[in-house]
């Protein structure tokens, strides 16, 4: 019998930000973005949060893709970043990150998992693909 | 008539009583003048009475015939007294030559030093302004994070250089391994503390860290986002088959984030150019064009600072993998290799000129 694989995993390349207005109309106007925001980021394997046009990243893209993770990327406007920062940064304060969430933003298994700090020397020390192979994100 | 011993060592005696006894000595020497070595003794003594009384008579120090016996002791403590002073004379002539040595040199440094500060602060200004022909408000504080940063870098230049003198000899001698690693750790230190230097001067100036100017010309030549390729740092020693395999990895992880970054560096020169070229030729408008340039140039600070910290990262791990002694070897091997790449920049830079066409 096959096992269930329990997050989402083919997620759309480029999954912008109109989508997920069209599919989270039920939830109120005010935390709309945020809750939008934790929708996807519990229902991907990997996502990265950026700023929209962000370099960074493209960096944290690239390195994820020759790992063979086809990471999904949500942009986030400028007018909506305070929001959805203040609205990841309540929930992640249980976890060691205790200051502001850095953009790009990388969730792994629908956790925080850090910014491009974090992904690098996560890469430098061999750590990162058992990481993601246990968020799914990853077979082989 | 006896004359009394005279205690001639006038630093003793009050000044009254040499003119006492210099008045006894007074007849003594006009009844019978011992000219040859009496006039020295005049004179020496003469001197130094001068110096400590304030009446002189000239006429009495020398002993006479009649009192030689006695007056040989006096002789010899007089004597001995003026060769004291003679080398006490020496002494002070040459502690003062020392000293005035010492200025010299402390002077030529001071030159040096000025002519420094206005080199740097010169190439400052030339990078932070006048080059790019903008941010002429801006470019004090640039100038003086620039001429702040390479006085330091400078001095870690220096450092460095000790600290792979320190290691060669380590090794050579065989040390311990707990001595070894501290110096290991402070070599690894060195590194992470120019990482810092870099972040800050970044932050006044980036395209002065991209450019490598603050390098020599032939490490710039090997110069990847304001520094070395991290890759640069994986040439290694004999390792045992699992750590071959860790360096292994190693190497692949370096390569793989150098591209990530590479490419995310391509992204942004892409980004930037076309905001500058974008808008409406035909119009000659180009303030927010070039406005919304500066903004994604602020990405190049995080750059630098991502590629210092994959610096930084890549030789932690290495030296989690590697034994103290394969650590401090590649330490040195990578000093060495940074002091060869500033030689071989010296000795371009003096190459003689090529010859001219007949």
């Amino acid at each position: 019998m096959q096992q269930a694989i329990p997050y989402k995993s083919w997620p759309l390349p480029c999954i912008d930000a109109t989508s997920h207005r069209a599919r989270s109309t039920t939830t109120l106007g005010h935390n709309g973005r945020g809750k939008d925001v934790l929708n996807i980021v519990s229902e991907n394997a990997v996502i990265v949060l950026a700023r929209k046009g962000c370099c960074m990243s493209h960096v944290v893209r690239r390195l994820l893709l020759t790992l063979g993770v086809n990471p999904a990327v949500h942009e986030i406007d400028e007018e909506n970043e305070a929001g959805i920062l203040n609205e990841l940064g309540t929930i992640c304060k249980g976890t060691e990150n205790n200051k502001m969430v850095q953009l790009p933003a990388v969730f792994i298994g629908g956790r925080l998992f850090g910014g491009l700090d974090k992904v690098m020397a996560t890469h430098i020390s061999g750590d990162l693909i058992s990481v993601l192979k246990d968020a799914g994100a990853l077979w082989l | 008539m006896n004359s009394p011993t005279p205690q001639f060592v006038p630093s003793r005696l009050s000044i009254y009583e040499p003119i006492h006894q210099i008045g006894i000595w007074g007849e003594n020497f006009k009844r019978n003048g011992n000219p040859n070595t009496s006039t020295s003794l005049i004179v020496e003594v003469d001197n130094k009475l001068e110096n400590e009384s304030e009446t002189t008579s000239h006429e009495m120090l020398a002993p006479t015939n009649n009192y030689e016996q006695e007056a040989s002791k006096p002789i010899d403590k007089i004597q001995r007294r003026l060769a004291q002073n003679r080398e006490a004379a020496r002494k002070s002539r040459l502690r003062k030559k020392a000293y005035v040595q010492q200025l010299e040199n402390s002077r030529l440094k001071l030159i040096q030093l000025e002519q420094e500060l206005q080199r740097v602060t010169q190439q400052g200004l030339y990078m932070g302004g006048v080059s790019e022909g903008s941010h002429i408000g801006f470019s004090g504080t640039v100038t003086s994070g620039i001429a702040a940063f390479e006085m330091e870098y400078g001095r870690w230049v220096d450092v460095q250089h000790r600290q792979i003198c320190e290691l060669r000899t380590a090794l050579n001698a065989h040390i311990s391994d707990i001595e070894l690693r501290i110096l290991v750790k402070s070599g690894m230190g060195h590194y992470f503390e120019l990482f810092r230097m870099k972040s800050t001067v970044a932050k006044a100036d980036v395209f002065y860290v991209i450019s490598g100017v603050w390098k020599t010309s032939a490490e710039r030549f090997f110069s990847w986002i304001g520094g070395f390729r991290p890759s640069e740092l994986l040439k290694l020693d004999p390792l045992t088959e699992q750590q071959i395999l860790e360096v292994c990895n190693l190497k692949q992880s370096c390569q793989q984030a150098e591209d990530a970054l590479s490419q995310g560096m391509e992204k942004l020169q892409e980004t930037v150019s076309s905001t500058v070229a974008g808008g409406p030729v035909a119009e000659d408008s180009y303030i927010p064009q070039v406005a919304t340039a500066m903004e994604k140039l602020e990405a190049l600070v995080s750059f630098v600072n991502q590629a210092d910290h994959l610096r930084q990262e890549t030789l932690q791990q290495m030296s989690r993998i590697l034994t103290t002694r394969q650590a401090a070897r590649g330490l040195l091997a990578l000093g060495e290799y940074f002091h060869r790449l500033r030689a071989l920049s010296t000795l371009w830079a003096t190459r003689p000129p090529e010859p001219s066409l007949p």
